[in-house]
């Protein structure tokens, strides 16, 4: 590979097996995206100490899982390497909510997506209802990362 | 009573109300329901004739608090019904109050006491105007009485205590609001002035004076002791009263001449300031021996007491202190006219006293460290900062040398050190002793050797001496606790840039008594360095290094600060003390200075071997490194045109003082001799490159070198010529082009290095060549972007962590490159710019869902709109507009009705704060679109070149505010931005918002109407020169026969309910209402003016109404035709025309300071 080349993606279309990415821990700033404890999180904090006043600067990072809305926090030495997670979101039209809590969605291909449930929060549960319930045509975001998903955002794209 | 308000009082009624109030007071205490009991004691407060239920109350409740809210109830009642009651009334409140406290002088709850006072005060003040003399001086009779103790010591601390009261309500700063004009008050304050306060000031002298026998020889009473404080602590408010009814003497060249400063220095930090009584006070204050006496009282008791260790901080010794303080800050005509030997002398007096708190230094400190009161010492070191602010430092110094065989320079630095060694001590805690007595000492060495007249006093010998002696022992102790505190972890970074910035501050101080001994203290330095450097060469491996690294952390700070100024913002010149402090070295090799820069630099060097730099040049180590070096070559790389010419002229001013000024042109010429600057340069490049690649992760570091190190080398033309033609810089731009290792670097500092290396092709003299380095520079990174976002598989390899990562990078180098725009190299820019467009909206749509990439998207292109719209002709101006207006579209697209789901409501807060950010970028990027218009205009604007900016911009306003609520705009960043953003736009396209739907306008003039009433008066601003564009625009257009803005109607709140009315009637009523009844701004009278002058011309009926309307509504006939009077003057006076030219405004803007001057003593109420 020539010098010159070097900036170009290095991920191959097909290297969906990887789930993160190893990132230096200095380079990660607040709202980013770090594994803790083989959770995907979003940074909310960040701090850096060092070791004695002549050793290495070290991160302090406070973060929240992205799906549970825990804290967590963790230490790296600022060189090291933090997992990074890849996070996905996704669109797709909501076509019915079923009466078990499921919704099914509508796939960029024609298919339906009917494994995801709605979320349990009673406030964010009636935005969608109630959305939905009036006839609105709305699109729906489904955040993905490790393995997970969760639906985390809502579009009114206009009535019926 | 005789006269006493309200009827005859219901024995019954009364009990009830008190059980009431007192069942609230001690609810409130223990903190039940307290929102319930306070509504009760408030229906007191307002209540209806309060005054006997409130006298019962105060006669007969045993419940402290309950005789508190009582009293205050009779002041709140009193002040609000004052018009009702009769003068019988009036005066017999105040009495009651007077007599009450004189009464119940021995009661133990002192605060219900001051309270009574408090208000008995108020009401006096409120009748102040209205009393005849004599029965004013009926009160005070009595009260003068009582001070002088005639009545006993507990009616004595009563009365001293209602004087006290009595003049801090006077006192503009902290009266009392009674609804009442601003004249009103100042009136008051004069009378009191001139016509009581030296009296009050005797009363309290005789006070003092006599109760100082029975004090002195040990038999008073404690009561007496009380009154004794109170009087002291009275003299001392009186002597903190602003003067201002008095003359002063013209200055006189005597004065100067007798070592007096002519620019006698407010000490701000301190919260002190000058006492100018002015002549009147002279008898009583000066010739009296007034002082003296203090003076001679405060020594004879503190002797007396010296047995006892808590006597120094009882409230008579405390109170007393305090007023030889303020003593200390006597000035102006209350010394006699003479050739300033009065206020020597006086000043000499004081310090002949005050010398005993302070000396010897070295006792009192490790006394204190015994457990001794530190009060004295303080309040010591605070008379010694006022006496330096009157003196230049040879005055000062000589003042002690009459009674002592050495002056107050040695005693200032011995008291320094042992502030000092007790700070270094005590590092970790706060708000010590020995930190305070350091502030206040480094502030009088900021004072003495900040002097302005510091050429003509230079600094004695001896003070020379004390200096450097002084900066030793600073050195040693500082150097002891580096070492002693190397193996402690380093703080937090946010609570270390808040120390740091305090602790630059005290280095810069220690650095300035440095300079005032630099023979001796620069050659001390270099010793330290050597002695150092010598003790890492000699580890070798074996000896952990880390005390000796710190000692060098600290020793390289003090050196950058002793060497260079700090210099924010300015062009640093070298300290003048080093210019002047070498008259006798002619030989480079030989100056201090020169020696110990190489020394360090030679140092450093070192850091380029990768053995010696694993060994001990640690990340912290390099820091100081790099910050002294940033530093060092802004101030000592002088520019060689200067440095010469500079010599040369001061050469033709003094030809006899030849070596003084070789030493002068070493300084400014030897760091570029020998090609000794350019490998300074090449240094800096490789240092700067080491530490970008060696030292991983180490964010504090790389910091200084992107933002301090190379941004101070690129931005001085005349280094950052020669440093564009080193190889090395050649290597670090391509290493940055195409290399992978700054990649490693966090996203901030890739974009400020971009900038920063963007920034050094214009200083490439030759343009092609300048535009070859641009290119070779972003050319890459802007290919690289290109060429993946149009790669088929980009879909699905957009999310994943590493693609964004390098995409964030991507974009933050050309938002850096960006910045960097300059005319020369905006061009290259703007093709860079170019090229990546289509590319950005195509990453603009695969990263909908990536807050992050989008916000970095719009932020390049605020930066590229804001860096290119003024260079660019009509054909960029259109692509770069269709550009944005595409942008928008697909913003737009993506979140206009998204909701945000989230289980956790701090990751909903953050989405919502990222979401904030966006709209302010988007704010932004119109805001600076709309500029490029501003200048279009003025230039070669095509009618379609402008015909696409208005509509990007209205697209945009679209957009933006259904986003923007009244409560977002209370975010004063984001407020400030979209007012810049709507009155830019009404000013250039007023005819468009005639045609915008009802809803947008009613969002625009909403948001108006809510920013004028804004606290920042930026925002205030903005919106009078968006209402002056809107009634200008209506008045031209009216005149012009067309209908303007009529067809927008508003509804307001007009005197008979709402009613629609045109805009500018809108306005007009607002204005009004904002100029003669809030506290309005002089500073914005000027845009008021404009604002209101082109709204009277619209609707000068309304206008003539409201007016008429305004002065039917004033009672008192005076202020009526004083308003009237106004009103007249504001459209009248000056021949006021009805055009909108720009004499006719200026002289309107004239007319209205002149009204708001005129109304706001009786309109503005208090």
């Amino acid at each position: 590979m020539s010098d010159s080349e070097e900036h170009h993606f290095e991920s191959k279309a097909d290297a969906g097996a990887s789930k993160t990415y190893p990132q230096q821990a200095g380079t990660i700033r607040k709202n980013g995206f770090i594994v803790i404890k083989n959770r995907p999180c979003k940074v909310v904090e960040v701090s850096t100490s060092k070791t004695g006043k002549h050793g290495h600067a070290k991160c302090h990072f406070v973060a929240i899982d992205i799906f549970t809305g825990k804290k967590l926090e963790d230490i790296v030495p600022s060189s090291h390497n933090c997992d990074v997670p890849h996070v996905n979101r996704t669109e797709y039209q909501l076509i019915d909510i079923s009466e078990d809590g499921f919704v099914s969605l509508l796939t960029e291909n024609g298919n339906t997506k009917d494994d995801l449930k709605l979320p349990t929060d009673d406030s964010l549960l009636s935005q969608i209802k109630d959305g939905f319930g009036e006839g609105k045509d709305l699109v729906v975001t489904v955040m993905s990362a490790m393995g997970e998903e969760q639906i985390c955002a809502l579009k009114d794209i206009g009535p019926k | 009573m005789q006269g006493f308000p309200g009827g005859a009082p219901d024995p019954q009624q009364l009990q009830a109300t008190m059980l009431a109030i007192e069942q609230a007071c001690s609810l409130i205490q223990v903190h039940m329901n307290p929102s319930e009991a306070e509504k009760v004691i408030s229906s007191l407060h307002s209540s209806l004739m309060p005054y006997q239920a409130c006298r019962f109350i105060l006669e007969t409740s045993h419940v402290p608090n309950a005789r508190f809210q009582a009293a205050g109830a009779i002041g709140d009642a009193a002040v609000r019904e004052w018009g009702i009651l009769s003068d019988d009334n009036k005066r017999s409140l105040i009495a009651y109050c007077l007599n009450y406290v004189m009464e119940h002088a021995s009661s133990p709850e002192g605060y219900v006491q001051a309270k009574v006072s408090a208000v008995a005060a108020r009401l006096l003040k409120r009748g102040w105007v209205d009393f005849p003399d004599q029965e004013k001086s009926a009160i005070f009779f009595e009260v003068e009485h009582s001070i002088r103790g005639i009545h006993g010591p507990n009616r004595q601390f009563a009365a001293i205590n209602f004087v006290e009261a009595l003049v801090s309500e006077f006192s503009p700063a902290t009266a009392s609001a009674m609804g009442l004009p601003k004249e009103f008050h100042e009136q008051c304050e004069w009378t009191l002035e001139v016509k009581f306060m030296k009296d009050f000031y005797c009363w309290a002298q005789a006070a003092v004076f006599n109760a100082a026998d029975s004090i002195l020889s040990g038999n008073a009473s404690i009561d007496e002791e009380k009154a004794c404080s109170a009087a002291f602590r009275l003299m001392f408010q009186i002597l903190s009263w602003s003067f201002k009814y008095n003359v002063e003497h013209a200055n006189s060249e005597t004065k100067i001449d007798s070592g007096l400063r002519s620019d006698a220095i407010n000490l701000k930090k301190f919260e002190r300031s000058l006492v100018k009584p002015g002549s009147m006070w002279s008898d009583i204050l000066i010739s009296s021996g007034h002082t003296t006496w203090v003076l001679n009282f405060y020594t004879t008791a503190r002797q007396k007491y010296s047995y006892d260790p808590l006597w120094f901080d009882s409230p008579i010794a405390a109170s007393c202190r305090q007023l030889i303080v303020q003593l200390c800050s006597l000035a102006g005509s209350v010394f006699p006219n003479d050739s300033g030997d009065a206020h020597i002398n006086h000043l000499m007096h004081i310090l002949s006293a005050v010398v005993l708190w302070i000396e010897p230094p070295d006792v009192i400190a490790s006394s204190i460290r015994n457990g001794a009161s530190e009060s004295e010492f303080l309040d010591g070191c605070h008379a010694l900062l006022s006496i330096a602010s009157f003196t230049t430092s040879l005055l000062f110094d000589n003042l002690l040398k009459s009674i002592r065989h050495y002056g107050t320079i040695n005693l200032l630095s011995a008291l320094t050190s042992e502030a000092v060694k007790s700070f270094v001590d005590n590092q970790n805690e706060e708000e010590t002793w020995g930190s305070d007595a350091l502030d206040i000492s480094l502030e009088i060495w900021n004072v003495i050797l900040g002097d302005f007249d510091a050429d003509k006093s230079p600094m004695s010998v001896d003070g020379a001496i004390a200096a450097s002696n002084l900066f030793k022992i600073i050195v040693e102790s500082h150097l002891k606790a580096a070492a002693d505190s190397a193996f402690e972890d380093t703080d937090d970074a946010e609570y270390f840039h808040v120390s740091v910035s305090k602790r630059d501050e005290q280095l810069a101080l220690y650095a300035q008594i440095a300079r005032s001994a630099a023979d001796t203290t620069i050659p001390f330095l270099a010793q330290l360095f050597s002695e150092r450097f010598a003790r890492l060469s000699q580890t070798n491996g074996e000896n952990d290094p880390t005390q000796t690294l710190e000692e060098l952390y600290w020793l390289l700070l003090i050196t950058s600060h002793v060497l260079t100024d700090s210099g924010e913002g300015e062009t640093l010149l070298i300290p003048e003390a080093l210019q002047a402090g070498f008259p006798n070295v002619v030989e480079v090799a030989q100056h201090p200075v020169v020696t110990l820069s190489w020394s360090i630099i030679n140092f450093s060097r070192q850091c380029l071997d990768p053995g010696i730099r694993a060994r001990y040049f640690s990340p912290r180590l390099m820091e100081a490194v790099i910050w002294f070096l940033a530093r060092w070559v802004a101030t000592y790389l002088v520019p060689l045109d200067v440095s010469r010419g500079q010599v040369s002229r001061a050469e033709i001013d003094n030809v006899d003082k030849h070596g003084f000024q070789h030493s002068r042109k070493v300084l400014n010429s030897f760091a570029w001799e020998n090609n000794q600057g350019e490998l300074v340069l090449d240094f800096v490049v490789l240092i700067s490159m080491v530490a970008l690649t060696t030292y991983q992760g180490e964010n504090e570091l790389q910091t200084l070198i992107c933002q301090k190190l190379l941004a101070t080398v690129v931005r001085r033309k005349h280094t950052c010529t020669f440093i564009v033609q080193l190889d090395s810089w050649r290597d670090l731009t391509r290493a940055f082009a195409s290399g992978r290792s700054l990649f490693s670097l966090s996203g901030r500092l890739q974009r400020s290095l971009a900038e920063t290396l963007a920034c050094a092709a214009s200083c490439i003299k030759d343009p092609e060549a300048s535009v070859q380095y641009l290119k070779d520079l972003m050319g890459p990174v802007a290919g690289c972007l290109v060429e993946n976002a149009s790669r088929s598989d980009l879909k699905s390899v957009a999310q994943k962590a590493d693609v964004v990562f390098m995409v964030c990078c991507l974009l933050e180098r050309l938002r850096g490159a960006a910045r960097a725009t300059q005319p020369r190299t905006q061009k290259v820019l703007f093709e860079m710019g170019h090229t990546v467009m289509n590319s950005l909206l195509t990453l603009l749509e695969v990263y909908k869902n990536q807050s992050a990439v989008i916000y970095m998207i719009l932020k390049f292109v605020v930066d590229f709109v804001d860096g290119q719209a003024v260079f660019l002709d009509s054909n960029e101006t259109s692509v770069l507009v269709n550009f944005c207006l595409r942008l928008l579209q697909i913003y737009s697209s993506h979140n206009i009705g998204k909701v945000m789901l989230s289980l956790s409501s701090s990751l909903r807060n953050e989405l919502q704060a990222e979401k904030y950010k966006d709209l302010r970028a988007l704010l932004r990027l119109l805001t600076n679109i709309c500029s490029k218009d501003l200048v279009g205009f003025l230039s070669d604007s095509s009618i379609e070149g402008s015909q696409d900016i208005a509509e990007v911009i209205y697209v945009g306003l679209d957009i933006v505010t259904p986003l923007i609520s009244l409560d977002l705009l209370k975010y004063p960043k984001l407020s400030r931005d979209y007012f810049a953003l709507v009155s830019h736009l009404l000013e250039v396209y007023p005819e468009k918002v005639a045609n915008l739907n009802n809803d947008a306008f009613a969002r625009i003039i909403g948001s108006l109407e809510f920013g004028l009433c804004n606290q920042d008066s930026d925002v205030v601003e903005r919106c009078l020169t968006a209402v002056n564009a809107l009634a200008s625009y209506h008045f031209k257009e009216r005149l012009g026969g067309r209908g303007g803005l009529s067809s927008q109607l508003m509804e307001s709140e007009g005197s008979n309910g709402t009613l629609q009315e045109s805009i500018s009637s809108h306005f007009l009523r607002l204005m009004l209402q904002l100029l003669l009844f809030e506290d309005f701004r002089m500073e914005l009278a000027g845009s008021a003016a404009d604002a209101l002058l082109p709204l009277l011309l619209c609707e000068h009926g309304l206008y003539q109404g409201l007016v008429q309307e305004l002065l039917e509504k004033q009672q008192n006939p005076t202020v009526k035709s004083r308003l009237a009077m106004a009103f007249h003057n504001l459209t009248n006076s000056n021949n006021l025309s009805s055009l909108l030219d720009r004499p006719n405004r200026q002289r309107f803007r004239k007319n209205l300071r002149a009204f708001l001057g005129d109304i706001s003593g009786f309109m503005q109420i208090k």
